[in-house]
């Protein structure tokens, strides 16, 4: 069946707002890493002698700071990394020219490489954990808000609640070292923690997530498992449910159907967002595992003052989530009946 | 040469990190079980000496190489990893103890011959040497290895001794220069395919060390890819690349082409080597411990909560080593800045300065450091031992002679300076801190000043300008030697000729003083090495005298021997284990 019209427009107007988006969140972190130490005085020079290695002879700076672009006025090298991300770019590596296909996110100052083949192969990584945290996370987080909810006051719920409590309060850096320390180095249930891809191996690849997708969800399960709680007291309450219940639906359906689908949407929200988040690098969790994902990649690039990896992956984490929100603006008509109608 | 000291993502967990050490398994097995051996064993010995091959050899690094490219590189750690697929026309001797700062030949048939003028350097390389595809090394493959380290646009990252000491500096390196069908950089001739001569605009003493960097590695011209070499460096070393993924892991496996005999500094034990990049600092000390990794490849020492760990179990400890890296921690005194533009109002700082605080700030005996008294650590040819400012019989401070210079420079009551750091080193900011606190028992009063590391020698203490328009009296630093005499390392610290202006200054105290370089003028000719060093000798004590530098500690580092290592201790050159020799147990 092909979608109504009204359902085109709104992807097409959201497109148009994204890709909009997407520029100003260029320009901004364009002008921050790029004007703003130009307003602070510093001179193209002074940006392209952080490259050169120590003790650098004058024509060696000048060299890197014509092939770096610095010494151009600002508006043409934001140009330059605007079409690049449409046209592609070549790069001066020596004895050839490498071309960088679109979109291409400019060239690494420190690892003298274009910056989006090094990025686009981190994020299988980052996919891996985000997303098997993600449905362990809403398995878990969701399931145990319900039953609290529904068991308001009982050993249960204050169990469960003080569990979240915990896990929203310890950060990865411990949790995940508590993990590492007891079942990788103690009792080597999961040593060597390392990504595989699923490609080359599935059982390595899951075993080796297990403790960061652990670690992670038990972080957001928590945060979850609260909301939802929150949320199907909330609902639970609702006049409509008094209503269901006195039509004699069963209680599961009153429950699932009624109470949790509509519950559900601002967990569904949030979601979004942390998804997003989580896409454009779980900075904590891959530098506790060593797991070389987008997260791991910016702590380097912020690490080494490579502007534009950082540009690169500033520009990918802003378009995971604005993707992210997207389809949560979409699924939040499949959700909530009210949205349908509204 | 550069050491990457982990601080950041280090810093990140190690509040955590200290809180496992406690429940850590402090008597747990480390690995199978062999002959007993001993703390500290491998800085004066070869423990578990074997020639046994097979086997993978697994390095770990919190960060990642600048480069893997022996053109492109200048950390230390890459340095000592580079014999394993590169031979340098000379290099170190693999031996325990002071015979590691040995230069011998290594693709090089001897030492250099040097022509009566003190200009030309010739090397002979050895005729039946192969590059992994087989084919045969030649003097040309040598020249155009330093010919690419001129292509500075390319290739930024490893020093520039080539460009500073040979004749023709403004070469525009091959990428330029073949593509006009030019004939290379002038100042290197190639008479035949087993001779290479270099060309120098002044007499230098210490070239056969300058060729001891991996920037004399050969490169076919015909395999350069530039920027991209970094991916698969052309071997003539025992191993070869087998993969890299850039910052992430690169293999190494076994060479066919290449013959012990013309090797004899490197072994080739192990079937195949992996370096896992870009490991939590602290994942890289449990996996140690727990087996799954067998080197640190940075070298600089486990981190706290590791160092707990190991420290109190004798099972782990036996199996570690506390070895001096041939690294000094200090501060800068700089001489331009008013007042310690006088050099009494430096030497009061030198008196007055707590040395055991300072030392404290930097980890301690153990694993920051011995208390320093000279620029020059006791692992660089022509150190001898002096105490200028009563730093070993007044470890606290001597005030009483800390007042009487400030009388002599004019402030008896003391005057203010600034003090400037690195914010995001830990031990750094509690060496300033404990800098700061010693000085005001004199009346001095300095005010902190700190900055990222990521810019401190481009933009802020590496900044004549900036040092002067912001008052950094005091500007806290590390240094370690490009090779061990006193050349490689007081040079680019204390030469007035190394004074840089425009940014990226290494001479930060901006010392600029006749008599210190004069004598390294006169070094520079001397061919007779014991002439040499009494000169290095002599720098140093003038330096001292000068008061341009306070030095805090020689460095030291505890690193973990993994007991699944054969053929390991403490190269001292490299101030870490000898990674050209390592094997594993089967």
């Amino acid at each position: 069946m092909p979608a109504p019209p009204e359902v085109i427009t709104f992807l097409i107007r959201r497109l148009i707002a994204t890709a909009f988006l997407l520029v100003v969140v260029s320009m901004i972190t364009f002008a921050i890493f790029f004007l703003v130490p130009r307003l602070a005085g510093q001179s193209t020079y002074q940006l392209a002698v952080q490259y050169v290695g120590r003790n650098p002879q004058p024509a060696a700076v000048r060299q890197l700071e014509v092939k770096l672009g610095f010494n151009l006025p600002l508006p043409v090298q934001y140009w330059h990394f605007l079409s690049g991300i449409v046209v592609g770019a070549h790069y001066n590596d020596g004895p050839n020219k490498t071309y960088c296909p679109p979109p291409c996110f400019g060239y690494s100052f420190r690892n003298q490489q274009p910056v989006w083949p090094q990025m686009i192969s981190d994020v299988p990584v980052t996919a891996s954990l985000a997303a098997g945290a993600a449905v362990l996370w809403l398995i878990g987080g969701v399931s145990i808000g319900v039953l609290s909810a529904l068991r308001r006051g009982s050993i249960f719920d204050r169990f469960s609640m003080g569990v979240a409590l915990a896990g929203v309060s310890l950060p990865i850096f411990f949790t995940g070292l508590i993990a590492l320390e007891l079942f990788s180095y103690k009792w080597p249930i999961f040593p060597n923690v390392q990504f595989v891809p699923l490609t080359q191996n599935p059982y390595l690849w899951a075993r080796n997530l297990v403790l960061p997708w652990v670690t992670l969800a038990f972080l957001y399960a928590a945060l979850y498992a609260r909301l939802t709680r929150a949320g199907m007291l909330e609902t639970m309450s609702e006049d409509y449910i008094r209503t269901a219940r006195a039509k004699g639906l069963k209680e599961r359906t009153v429950i699932v159907k009624h109470g949790l689908r509509a519950a559900l949407t601002p967990i569904l929200t949030i979601f979004g967002m942390d998804l997003g988040l989580l896409l454009g690098g779980a900075v904590l969790t891959e530098v506790t595992f060593s797991l070389h994902g987008l997260g791991l990649f910016t702590i380097e690039a912020i690490g080494n003052a490579d502007l534009p990896e950082i540009m690169g992956v500033v520009m990918l984490a802003a378009f995971f989530i604005v993707i992210a929100n997207m389809i949560v603006d979409i699924l939040y008509a499949v959700v909530d009946p009210r949205v349908r109608t509204g | 040469m550069k050491r990457r000291r982990t601080a950041g993502l280090a810093a990140v967990s190690a509040v955590a990190a200290l809180a496992l050490a406690a429940c850590g398994s402090s008597g747990s097995s480390s690995g199978p079980k062999t002959a007993p051996v001993t703390y500290n064993e491998a800085t004066t010995q070869v423990v578990n000496p074997s020639n046994q091959k097979g086997g993978t050899l697994t390095f770990g690094l919190s960060n990642t190489p600048d480069s893997t490219d022996p053109g492109n590189t200048y950390y230390a750690f890459m340095w000592n990893t580079v014999r394993l697929y590169g031979m340098s026309l000379t290099t170190y001797k693999s031996c325990p103890g002071k015979c590691g700062t040995q230069v011998v030949p290594m693709l090089a048939t001897s030492l250099g011959q040097v022509s009566d003028n003190g200009l030309i350097w010739t090397y002979h390389i050895q005729p039946n040497v192969k590059f992994e595809d087989g084919t045969t090394v030649t003097s040309q493959d040598v020249k155009y290895a330093v010919e690419r380290t001129y292509a500075r646009s390319v290739l930024p990252n490893g020093p520039s001794y080539f460009q500073v000491l040979l004749k023709d500096p403004t070469y525009p390196g091959p990428y330029t220069d073949r593509s006009k069908n030019e004939f290379g950089l002038t100042s290197v001739t190639t008479p035949n395919p087993t001779t290479i001569e270099f060309h120098l605009q002044h007499p230098f003493a210490d070239f056969d060390y300058v060729v001891a960097i991996p920037q004399t590695v050969p490169v076919p011209p015909n395999k350069d890819t530039g920027a991209n070499y970094q991916l698969h460096p052309i071997s003539t070393g025992p191993f070869m690349f087998q993969s890299y993924t850039l910052n992430k892991q690169f293999t190494l496996v076994r060479n066919p082409y290449w013959n012990a005999a013309t090797d004899p500094q490197v072994k080739q034990l192990p079937d195949k080597i992996v370096f896992n990049l870009n490991l939590n600092a602290n994942d890289i000390d449990n996996r140690l411990l727990a087996g799954d990794l067998d080197v640190d490849q940075a070298g600089t020492g486990v981190q706290t909560a590791a160092r707990a760990k190991i420290l109190s179990s004798p099972t782990l400890k036996q199996n570690a080593d506390d070895a001096l890296s041939g690294f000094l921690w200090f501060a800068y005194l700089n001489t331009k800045v008013a007042p310690l533009n006088n050099v009494a109002c430096r030497r009061a700082i030198e008196y007055a300065a707590n040395k055991q605080t300072l030392q404290t700030a930097y980890g301690g005996p153990l694993v920051g450091g011995d208390i320093a008294t000279t620029v020059m650590p006791p692992t660089i040819i022509g150190y001898q031992s002096f105490d200028l400012y009563k730093s070993l019989t007044e470890p606290n401070g001597d005030v009483t002679d800390a007042k009487a210079q400030l009388k002599l420079c004019g402030h008896p009551n003391g005057f203010s300076t600034n003090i400037a750091y690195r914010s995001d080193r830990p031990k750094e900011v509690l060496a300033a801190q404990a800098l700061q606190q010693a000085l005001s028992q004199v009346g001095i009063k300095a005010n902190l000043q700190g900055y990222l590391s990521g810019k401190y020698y481009t933009n802020f203490a590496g900044s004549t300008a900036f040092v002067h328009s912001h008052d950094l009296g005091i500007d806290f630093g590390g240094w370690g030697a490009d090779w061990p005499d006193g050349y490689g390392f007081l040079d680019e610290i204390s030469n007035g000729n190394a004074i840089v202006t425009s940014g990226g200054n290494t001479n930060i105290e901006e010392l600029n003083d006749p008599v210190v370089n004069a004598d390294f003028a006169k070094a520079a000719n001397l061919l007779n090495a014991s002439q040499r060093n009494a000169i290095w000798t002599q720098i140093d004590h003038q330096i001292m005298s000068d008061a341009a530098i306070l030095p805090i500690v020689y460095s030291k580092a505890l690193l973990y021997r993994s007991p699944n290592l054969t053929n390991v201790y403490v190269h001292d050159y490299y101030g870490m284990y000898n990674y050209a020799v390592l094997g594993v147990k089967q």
